[in-house]
This record gives C-alpha cells, sequence and structure tokens, in this order.
C-alpha cells in the first residue's frame, strides 16, 4: 500500500516548521495557525490516499491528533513537511487496512432482513438506546472511559476532571476525542 | 462528528510545552553507555569467566563477544531512528550483518570443534547460574529502553519493539559471554541461544504492546 507525495510546493516547510517549534515551546496560537495552515494539505493526501469524502475529514483528524500527541519527538533542525507526510503516511495506512478489514467481514442488510412490515417492529431496539449506550461506553478503554464519564456524563469542566482523574487537559482531550469517535462507530445511526 | 476546526481550538487551548526529544544517535549512545556499564558491574560482581586468558586467544570467542556487542549497539540505534516517523525502514537492517557476525562465532566454536557434554557435569547447576546472568542484564536494560522509547510514542511499535529487544538480548549475551564458561558444544547453543531467543520474543511481544498503549 502507497500513498503518493504530494506536490512539494503545496507545503511552505519553512513557515511550518518555525510553527512547530515554537508550539513545542508552548505558543498556542503558533500550533492553532500550523494546523490550520495543514490541515488543507491533508484532505488532499488523504485524498489522493484513496480515502472517500465522508472518512476524509475522520482521517484528517486522526492525523491531527496523532500530530499532537508524538509533538516532541519532531526535530526543528529537520524539514516538517517529510515528518508530517510520514505521521499522515502512518495513520492513513492504518485506516486503510482497518477499512479492508471491515468490508471483508460485513455484509450490507437488505430488505430480505426485514422480518416485519411496519418500520417500528424492526428497529425495537431504539427503546433501549440508553442502555446500549452505556453498554458502548463499557467497552472502551479505560482511559477514553473515565473522559467520557467524567466530561460528558458528569460534566465536569477540563480542569476539574484533569483533577479527578490526575491525566492532564490535553491527554483528557484526546481520550474523550477518540472516545466518541470509538462510540460513534459501535452506536451506528440508524 | 465534531469539526476539524473545533479539534484544532481544543488541541491548541491550553497548550503546554514540550521537551524534544535529543537526536537519536545521542539516546542511542547513552543507552549503549548504561548497557556497557551494566556488562561491567555483572563482571566486577561476578567475576571473569575462568578461562579468560585462554578465550582471548581464541578468534571463534572473540568473534562471539565483539558480535554480540556490535549488534547490540546497531540495534540500539536502530531502534532510536525507527522510532522516529520520518526516519527509513532500512535502519532496520542496521543490526543484521553484527547478528550474522555473532552468529558465525557460535557456529565456528561449535560446529568446528564439538565437545560432548562431560560426564557428571553439574550443568543444572551451571544453567542457572547462566539464566540468574542473563535475566540481570536483560530486565533492566529493557526496562531502561523501554522508558527511553516509548517517550518517542512510535507509529511503528512492532518493527520498534523487535529491533529493541534485539539490543536488551545481545548485551545480555554479551555479559554471559564474558562470565560463564560453558565448555560443551551443546550447551553453548542452547544456554546462549534459547535466552536470547526468549528474551527476543517477550521484548518483541510485549514491548510491542507497551509501546503501542503508548502511541
Amino acid at each position: 500500500m502507497s500513498i503518493k507525495d504530494p506536490p512539494a510546493k503545496a507545503a511552505p516547510d519553512k513557515d511550518w516548521s518555525a510553527l512547530m517549534a515554537a508550539a513545542q515551546d508552548g505558543d498556542a496560537k503558533a500550533y492553532g495557525a500550523l494546523l490550520g495552515a495543514i490541515t488543507p494539505y491533508l484532505r488532499g493526501v488523504a485524498r489522493r490516499a484513496g480515502l472517500g469524502p465522508e472518512e476524509i475529514e475522520d482521517g484528517v483528524q486522526d492525523i491531527l491528533l496523532t500530530l499532537h500527541s508524538i509533538r516532541q519527538s519532531y526535530d526543528p533542525k529537520r524539514p516538517f513537511a517529510p515528518w508530517l507526510l510520514a505521521v499522515a503516511r502512518h495513520r492513513l495506512i492504518d485506516r486503510l487496512r482497518r477499512r479492508g478489514r471491515i468490508r471483508l467481514r460485513e455484509t450490507a442488510l437488505t430488505e430480505a432482513h426485514e422480518t416485519f412490515v411496519t418500520d417500528e417492529s424492526n428497529h425495537h431496539e431504539e427503546a433501549s438506546d440508553v442502555r446500549r449506550l452505556h453498554e458502548a461506553i463499557a467497552v472502551l478503554p479505560a482511559g477514553q472511559r473515565q473522559a467520557v464519564e467524567l466530561l460528558r456524563l458528569q460534566e465536569l469542566s477540563l480542569k476539574e476532571a484533569s483533577a479527578v482523574s490526575g491525566q492532564s487537559p490535553s491527554a483528557l482531550k484526546v481520550a474523550l476525542h477518540r472516545a466518541l469517535k470509538r462510540l460513534s462507530r459501535l452506536l451506528p445511526r440508524s | 462528528m465534531r469539526s476539524t476546526e473545533d479539534l484544532i481550538a481544543s488541541l491548541s487551548t491550553g497548550l503546554t510545552p514540550v521537551r524534544r526529544l535529543k537526536p537519536p544517535l545521542l539516546r542511542a549512545l547513552g543507552w549503549i553507555l548504561l548497557a556497557t556499564a551494566v556488562i561491567a558491574i555483572l563482571v566486577l560482581l561476578r567475576g571473569f569467566r575462568a578461562d579468560i586468558d585462554a578465550c582471548l586467544q581464541d578468534p571463534a570467542y572473540l568473534i562471539q563477544v565483539v558480535g554480540a556487542w556490535l549488534t547490540g549497539a546497531a540495534a540500539t540505534l536502530a531502534a532510536f531512528e525507527i522510532s522516529l516517523p520520518d526516519r527509513k525502514r532500512s535502519w532496520l537492517l542496521l543490526p543484521l550483518p553484527f547478528a550474522a557476525l555473532w552468529l558465525s562465532g557460535f557456529a565456528y566454536g561449535c560446529l568446528g570443534d564439538w565437545i560432548a557434554i562431560p560426564s557428571g557435569a553439574p550443568v543444572m547447576a551451571d544453567s542457572i547460574r547462566c539464566l540468574e546472568t542473563l535475566v540481570m542484564a536483560s530486565l533492566p536494560l529493557g526496562l531502561v529502553l523501554w522508558m527511553m522509547l516509548r517517550r518517542a510514542r512510535p507509529l511503528r511499535a512492532s518493527a520498534t519493539a523487535w529491533v529493541g529487544a534485539l539490543a536488551v538480548a545481545a548485551f545480555a549475551d554479551t555479559a554471559h559471554l564474558l562470565i560463564h564458561v560453558v565448555q560443551a558444544s551443546s550447551l553453548v547453543l542452547v544456554i546462549n541461544l534459547v535466552p536470547v531467543t526468549i528474551i527476543l520474543m517477550i521484548g518483541g511481544f510485549f514491548g510491542r504492546q507497551a509501546l503501542r498503549a503508548a502511541a
């Protein structure tokens, strides 16, 4: 599986490298500017990798989250674009492999799978949405489950949740984002 | 699904500074020095093998020891390089020539001059002492290496773990070769290669899981 290199002119490497170096030093403004600037570039990379329009934003968000969690590994003496592209490649290849595996074992439902004439009869599980939600939360990894419970179910602020869990606000944000994405996969909209 | 703009705002809000990783060569050198120090401490604690003078005249032995140490050093550098996302996969090939040298030392020493197990030799007691040395070397080294590698949160967790485990196994065997006399050829193969393979498997498998959990 290969992901083609995007055109070099699409990546103003020096600016991005300087922004990333500033972000590593804690400059939130530079970080926001960097993430905003690389997002269209990453959409292009994701599109070229073969992601469908409905998957591109998910793929880009995956890359941004990974970049955030490994930002200490970037060396400002080296060019930024190859580092970013390598991170993007890893995440997109993971995503394409996962998609391949899911497609291999899933079969789309057809009308023949319906057992009753009325829609309501086929969707009786809607009555137990809350139970399904709690079951789905229960299967999340511990860190993600805690993030959902504290930030969504108990509606604590990031600061409060951080004090309760001992995790940094940044780690909680990443965990919550991953948890919500996972839940949206576990609980597809009917 | 929340929008990418929301995610960017969320990630950049309250951003904290991070400590940049030192260059991989520097980090690898640090760990290689530590590994060499651990080997030296073990030699001080347990003493050189009784026949060390004769061994130093034996090319097969020298090839084994130098090959094992170089394999450890090369695998360490490869592990630190491959733990970063933008480094070439070809780093994984770096330890291979040295590993071939290390293994060729065993082949040359054992298969060229096969020595049977002497009758009445305390095989079990010797084997336990050998295993002790291997565990005393590999446990602290493996733990420190894992702690250093996980700081990079490697995206290639599997490759990083396997080549890191090779580094640990090679340095542990260097210590073993300097400390223990194993006369019978079959025991040389079993006592060196089996634990090395076990360290490699444990380090590769658990290291991969642990590094994935960190990523």
